[in-house]
């Protein structure tokens, strides 16, 4: 089975939320209590629980070349789980829930989470939450049900602009890459893909979900260099030896020396 | 036929013409308050686009434990070391430590017991537990964690029940002794790996000190416990030598974390300022306190349990704090970006 995933443009977004609404639509998802952010037309905040596509707005006081709005410009970009290829929640997982799908994507088993909360430490994208009744872990599922029956997932079908393109990771990357190229020649320089692959992003071995931004990751919220945190576990690991054998002789230590005499 | 007007869209704009009595009004001009506001209004925000955030909103997750889990650690790691400690007095052959063991064999036995119910309680059910115990998994310091907090009580029951028999029975106690050591060990420091091993950024920056800050934590807890409550000549020296080592120790590590994390300015911060800075540098003072009172000559009763009690409170601030720094420390979107700027994110695996 070939690696699926999303390859979002966020220059097509238009910030319609239709991904949002179709996402909620299909995996039955509750809203979120209907409030006024005042951050543009971002009433969603983040990703969680019960949103598993996310629109973000972003008001720049910078031109963009292929906007016509004078020294400001508009971004919107579709967030969404990136089903790392070396995932956080998934490595971290105590019991094995989060595993890996035959579409490789990172899939929680919902009846074997045990609500422990230890994979929304170890999201380096602060994707995954615990839902607040249960407590046990809910992300996005790249639409596993839908892919199994050989449709592709709400968001991506629902976009009316295909700025969310859904396909094998293989295909999507070529495309990306054209289409890099040929915003650059239309003029839009800072055009660049996050995440596509092993070399862009080493810290999560590539994202089956990869954006084309225009501007730094931050200001999507996004982090520039994300690790999953398992690959620094050594040092830890280092580290408690070194604190278990210094505690072994303290207390050896105590014994043979520190006894009343 | 009327003649349809266009501006280009595909309306009549005939239709959109204002008549009738309330289109006849004469309008007031805003006053000049709402004259001072349309004007802030006007002005587009201006964000500094040189370290940009999305409307100051975290990147991360925030830890979404609660009180329990900075308790577990401090009651785990007590326990933990006590039975190192336990151990430790196997070594003694005199006899005259026997009560020190049995002792450390019981706090690490009612010790678990406690981390067990507390983990259950936060979890919310016992199968919750269990299903952590179907998998055998490395890459997460949470399931190994599991299995090691299940063989510590076995093995100190175990070793409560026999090490003081004679025969093969008292074999079997004394190599359980030494086996729920060896768990205690790992109890009282993979904590440190717990937390260590995430994506909060004061929690992975200082992750080469955590375990050995919780290991000292430890040692300082069960040594402060037994200086509260247990007067026994032939073992005060034992447990006071290793609470005040894992006194000196914590205060140690406490100021090589704050030097680790601070090799990111901000990712420090939390450590100083807020609730987590308030947690954090009370119990530093504590330790401090209670290992000057330890090393001070005279060796009074009221002085022991005097450092006892600041020892314990300092073991349990310092862990309620570097909880409150994670929580802080992921609301913080700047910490993530700035760690990761400073090529402490990937690019210091290279």
């Amino acid at each position: 089975m070939p690696a699926k995933g999303f390859f979002t443009d966020t220059t097509l977004c238009i910030g319609c939320k239709a991904c949002e609404v179709a996402c909620k639509q299909w995996n039955q998802l509750p809203d979120d209590g209907f409030f006024f952010t005042g951050m543009s037309y971002d009433n969603t905040v983040a990703l969680g629980a019960s949103t598993w596509r996310h629109v973000a707005f972003i008001e720049r006081p910078v031109p963009l070349q292929t906007q016509d709005a004078g020294a400001f410009s508009w971004l919107f970009s579709s967030d969404v789980c990136k089903h790392c290829a070396r995932a956080g929640c998934l490595e971290s997982c105590p019991t094995g829930a989060i595993v890996r799908t035959e579409f490789e994507s990172v899939y929680v088993q919902p009846d074997v989470c045990n609500g422990c909360g230890y994979c929304v430490v170890n999201c380096p994208f602060g994707v995954i939450d615990r839902r607040s009744d249960d407590n046990r872990a809910w992300k996005c599922t790249l639409c596993y049900d839908r892919l199994r029956e050989d449709m592709q997932p709400a968001c991506a079908k629902a976009c009316p602009t295909e700025s969310i393109k859904f396909g094998d990771l293989d295909h999507l990357r070529a495309e990306a890459r054209a289409r890099v190229e040929d915003l650059h020649e239309k003029g839009l320089r800072e055009a660049y893909l996050y995440g596509e692959d092993e070399h862009s992003q080493p810290g999560t071995g590539g994202l089956n979900a990869f954006f084309l931004l225009v501007d730094k990751p931050e200001v999507y919220n996004l982090p520039p260099d994300p690790v999953v945190p398992t690959k620094k576990a050594k040092d830890a690991w280092t580290s408690m030896g070194v604190a278990a054998a210094g505690m072994a002789l303290a207390a050896v230590g105590a014994v043979l020396w520190g006894k009343e005499r | 036929m009327i003649a349809v007007t266009t501006d280009g869209r595909d309306i009549d704009l005939e239709v959109a013409k204002l008549s009738g009595e309330g289109a006849l009004q004469k309008v007031r001009p805003v006053d000049t308050h709402m004259q001072r506001v349309a004007r802030e209004w006007g002005k587009l925000p201006t964000p500094d686009t040189s370290d940009p955030t999305y409307y100051g909103r975290p990147v991360l997750k925030e830890p979404v434990w609660h009180w329990a889990i900075p308790l577990y650690f401090y009651v785990g790691g007590a326990a933990g070391a006590s039975l190192v400690m336990g151990s430790a007095a196997q070594l003694d052959r005199s006899g005259e430590l026997e009560n020190l063991m049995r002792r450390c064999h019981w706090a690490g036995i009612i010790g678990s017991a406690l981390s067990g119910a507390i983990l259950i309680y936060d979890l919310g059910k016992p199968s919750r537990f269990h299903h952590m115990l179907r998998v055998f998994r490395p890459t997460s310091p949470m399931n190994m964690g599991a299995w090691i907090l299940s063989s510590v009580s076995p093995s100190a029951i175990v070793a409560a029940m026999f090490a003081q028999r004679r025969g093969i029975l008292g074999a079997f106690g004394e190599i359980s002794g030494v086996a729920s050591g060896l768990s205690g060990l790992a109890l009282s420091t993979y904590t440190g790996v717990l937390i260590a091993n995430s994506a909060i950024p004061v929690w992975q920056e200082s992750r080469r000190v955590l375990p050995i800050l919780f290991g000292a934590s430890a040692m300082a807890s069960a040594g402060s416990i037994f200086d509260m409550f247990f007067e026994d000549r032939a073992a005060r020296r034992v447990t006071y030598t290793f609470g005040t080592v894992g006194r000196a120790a914590e205060l140690a590590a406490s100021i090589a974390l704050e030097r680790q994390a601070g090799r990111v300015p901000h990712v420090a911060r939390p450590l100083h300022t807020g609730a987590s800075g308030f947690l954090w540098k009370t119990a530093t003072v504590m330790t401090a306190g209670s290992l000057l009172l330890s090393v001070l000559p005279g060796r009074s009763r009221k002085r022991r349990v005097a450092a006892g009690v600041m020892g314990t409170l300092g073991s349990i601030m310092m862990r309620y704090g570097i909880h409150q720094a994670g929580v802080a420390s992921a609301r913080d979107p700047r910490a993530t970006f700035r760690q990761q700027r400073a090529g402490h994110g990937a690019a210091e695996l290279d």
